[in-house]
């Protein structure tokens, strides 16, 4: 999976508010949740611990290694994440930084690492081709 | 008893071969014989009814009963459990990021108060 988002902010700015605790904790997660406890030590091995809580008080505790860390440049964490029903599942995401013109756009991919790396890749080209109907399959799975 | 956990890995490790995609984009089209299914392929037809054990293992396909012609069609229900993993991943942020624009816009805000301030004295 890959999404793109251009945010209009320099990216020193934007750097911050993923890096610092207090700041990720401002916008982490869906509308209406806080996120009561947002621990992160941005370095490789270091650990971003985030327990997210719904408007409806449930709580969501999420875990992530950090594996590389360039400042202002490039996120990559590793996380397992719920799925309904209970299941987790192993999670890589790449987050990239890149300034222009004043806006970051941010690049997000998230490669599944419980399956092959193939099956990673695979996921990582399919995009939003996902939440398909039967006949967008072929496109999508030649993309893949 | 299989786990959600475990049919999807099954569902990735059977799309994780490009022959594999190749055949499920076929059947998107309707289904088919194995031998409607080798013709693009430089392969022989064992080879390729090893490819449809692995789909018909992951439930991505279904078999005909008839022994003469067993035609494949796809069953979409495992793809659909992995879009709905990644669907659910891609919300998150999409919903994240709505409050980080917001959140960004706050933060610009404040700098830019704490720059006059920092003028004036």
């Amino acid at each position: 999976m890959t999404t793109v988002r251009v945010f209009d902010a320099p990216r020193e700015l934007v750097w911050k508010a993923w890096t610092e605790p207090k700041r990720l904790a401002q916008w982490f997660g869906p509308k209406g949740f806080t996120n009561p406890v947002c621990e992160a030590d941005p370095r490789p091995g270091g650990v971003l611990r985030i327990t997210m809580q719904a408007p409806d008080g449930t709580q969501y505790p999420m875990t992530a290694i950090y594996d590389e860390v360039v400042p202002l440049e490039r996120l990559v964490w590793n996380t397992s994440v719920e799925h309904p029903g209970n299941v987790s599942f192993e999670i890589r995401q790449v987050t990239t930084f890149v300034e222009r013109n004043g806006k970051t756009e941010v690049t997000l991919q998230a490669f599944v690492t419980r399956a092959t790396p193939e099956a990673a890749d695979a996921l990582g080209g399919m995009e939003q081709g996902w939440s398909m109907s039967l006949d967008k399959l072929d496109a999508l799975l030649s993309r893949g | 008893m299989v786990s959600l956990s475990d049919r999807l890995d099954t569902t990735l490790a059977a799309l994780a071969d490009p022959t594999r995609r190749a055949i499920l984009a076929r059947l998107a089209a309707g289904e088919t014989s194995v031998t409607e299914l080798a013709k693009p392929f430089s392969m022989s037809l064992p080879a390729v009814s090893k490819h449809l054990k692995v789909l018909e293992r992951a439930g991505l396909i279904a078999r005909g009963r008839s022994a003469q012609w067993r035609p494949c069609r796809l069953d979409a229900a495992p793809m659909r459990e992995v879009a709905e993993l990644i669907d659910g991943y891609r919300r998150f942020w999409d919903a994240s990021f709505e409050r980080l624009d917001d959140y960004l816009v706050e933060m610009q805000s404040q700098e830019k108060k704490r720059g006059r301030k920092g003028k004036r004295i």
